[in-house]
């Protein structure tokens, strides 16, 4: 029996074949890159320049803007998301007639891809022909059309409502799963103690779901982090640079200025901070569980 | 979330459940009303814009529904701009294939990390997992660079193994989650009678794992349907662009042509709402198992 077990070593193979060859080495060599100068590969041409990107780019000021734009959007956008989250996946976890249709409404903003979505919405933020600018006018609420997508700061606060919009239901799928492992009983218990809904979501459903809480709301904010498809389709990350992220900011660096090195240690730091804030968030937590 | 049931949604709570809870108030049906509406309208919004007539989707005020609806949006793309597409088949080619690769060697590796006992088990998935964390924008100035020099730069065998690559961590935990709640009975049986590993996972594991297969590889379609930064950097030819990516690079002449994306949006969002509408139980019972541990 064991020996069959160490045959299963070998169904490894195929998978960190591929994943040594489309993650871990091209982590390393970004790594790399990020401290190089003119080089676009380890293997040849390489040539060492320390810690000059890093260097250049805290210097630069469109990167340190990029970084407040995503921490910004960030500490914005997945608060309101844990929020709206809950309430969604309250809903999801009751019986009701056309429950399959809601489920459905939940899942679908979570399928739709990121980048087509911010195009559906760049059309209804549309000034000239957008079907917002004529709700509003319609029904009396503005007087003029509003620039939704070109003007600071409003762009930002469009670009945070579209990923509210896309991402709360992925919160309320992840917390809908913690919901669910809560035995009924517990319920039934405190209704006979004369809980009201509210006290027995405040003390029951609200402890309880901490900790399916804490993964949801690590994993969007290290999404968040990441922005890319939606400033890049919605905004371009304007209007100036009001809207660009970290990741945008990078991919420019790279693809558009063509500096591999200096567009690599823009995404080093990128990563650093997530790390970071994952690391702080965690010890933060755990010591308040103590 | 321990059992297979209860990860995969099989299981319907018992009848009698919360009695008291469940006449729902009518202020809970208005949110769940509003929920439905909020959550469809962009869509809804896109499909008006693509079957009005030109004239009506630049007019201000605007018009609200299509008079008359017309197809010729859609037949225009068949006719005038048969690059839009090829970027759907692209996409299709595409994610198929990754969700097979995936599904092939994510299954063999799954079953190996989370049934059999070996020494640097529980490692080897941490690190596959941690490795997943980085942001898929890391990956970008190296792979570009590598499949630039192995000629997979504007290849179908290059983006897919790139998507491949992507997703193959979090199909590989969703798997091993899923083989861990096969009964062990059945497999030990097999073993005495003398069945490999192989031959044990082809036969007896896959067979009752297809609900997990099934729930994998659905989301690795959606990801790999939906993906962007690799498709763009990886795929730069306008002919084998992705759907996402072609449609969101799509020049137009004066301004963003809307008559055609969004008909061309339609028709690259139409699986994905057959997906979920149609497999909502597996497609929540995977995300579930995959991130909700």
């Amino acid at each position: 029996m064991k020996q069959a077990n160490r045959a299963g070593r070998f169904f490894l193979v195929p998978a960190l074949l591929i994943i040594a060859f489309v993650l871990l080495f091209p982590i390393i060599q970004t790594i790399v890159l990020s401290f190089g100068r003119n080089s676009t590969s380890i293997f040849y041409d390489y040539e060492f320049a320390g810690l000059a990107n890093y260097q250049r780019l805290l210097r630069t000021p469109r990167f340190i803007t990029a970084l407040n734009n995503t921490i910004l959007f960030t500490a914005v956008t997945v608060p309101i998301e844990l929020v709206i989250g809950i309430g969604l996946a309250l809903v999801l976890n009751r019986q009701f007639r056309g429950k399959g249709l809601v489920r459905m409404a939940v899942l679908f903003p979570w399928a739709l891809p990121t980048a087509l979505n911010a195009l559906m919405w760049r059309w209804m933020f549309n000034t000239e022909f957008g079907l917002f600018n004529s709700i509003l006018t319609d029904t009396g609420l503005a007087v003029e059309r509003v620039n939704w997508l070109g003007a600071i700061p409003i762009a930002m606060a469009s670009m945070m409502f579209v990923s509210i919009w896309k991402t709360s239901s992925f919160m309320a799928l992840l917390l809908l799963a913690g919901l669910q492992t809560i035995p009924d009983d517990l319920y039934e218990a405190g209704s006979v103690d004369g809980a009201t809904r509210w006290t027995a979501f405040r003390h029951l459903t609200l402890p309880l779901l901490r900790p399916a809480i804490m993964v949801s709301v690590l994993l969007r904010t290290m999404d968040a982090m990441r922005t890319f498809e939606l400033p890049f389709n919605l905004t371009d990350g304007g209007p100036l640079t009001s809207t660009e992220t970290l990741s945008l900011y990078s991919y420019r660096a790279i693809f558009q200025y063509v500096n591999f090195n200096l567009g690599s240690s823009a995404i080093i730091i990128q990563f650093i901070i997530i790390m970071a804030i994952s690391i702080v968030y965690i010890v933060t937590l755990r010591r308040a569980d103590q | 979330m321990t059992s297979a049931k209860g990860i995969f949604g099989a299981n319907r709570r018992p009848a009698g459940f919360t009695e008291s809870r469940k006449k729902s108030s009518r202020g809970f049906y208005a949110v769940a009303a509003l929920t439905v509406i909020v959550s469809f309208f962009p869509t809804v919004w896109l499909f008006l814009t693509s079957i009005k007539e030109e004239a009506d989707i630049y007019a201000w005020p605007v018009v609200y529904l299509p008079q008359p609806a017309t197809l010729e949006n859609y037949v225009n793309i068949a006719t005038e701009t048969p690059e839009l597409l090829r970027f759907i088949l692209n996409s299709a080619i595409v994610a198929t294939t990754t969700t097979v690769v995936i599904l092939a060697c994510g299954g063999l590796a799954g079953y190996s990390l989370g049934r059999l006992t070996y020494r640097g088990r529980n490692l080897i998935l941490i690190l596959i997992l941690a490795m997943s964390m980085f942001p898929p924008l890391a990956l970008l100035p190296s792979l570009f660079s590598m499949f630039l020099d192995l000629r997979l730069i504007n290849t179908y065998p290059g983006l897919i193994i790139g998507h491949t690559g992507l997703y193959l961590p979090i199909a590989i935990w969703i798997l091993s989650n899923f083989f861990q709640t096969v009964p062990r009975e059945i497999e030990d049986a097999a073993r005495v009678d003398g069945a490999s590993s192989l031959r044990i996972f082809w036969s007896i594991i896959l067979p009752l794992s297809v609900p997990g297969l099934i729930s994998t590889g659905l989301i690795v379609f959606v990801f790999s349907w939906n993906e962007f930064p690799l498709s763009l950097v990886l795929m730069s030819d306008n002919f084998m662009r992705t759907a996402p990516v072609g449609i969101s690079l799509f020049p137009g002449e004066y301004s963003f042509p809307w008559e055609i994306i969004s008909a061309a949006t339609v028709l690259t969002i139409l699986p994905i709402l057959v997906i979920s509408g149609v497999f909502q139980d597996r497609l929540i019972g995977g995300l579930t198992a995959g991130s909700g541990k």
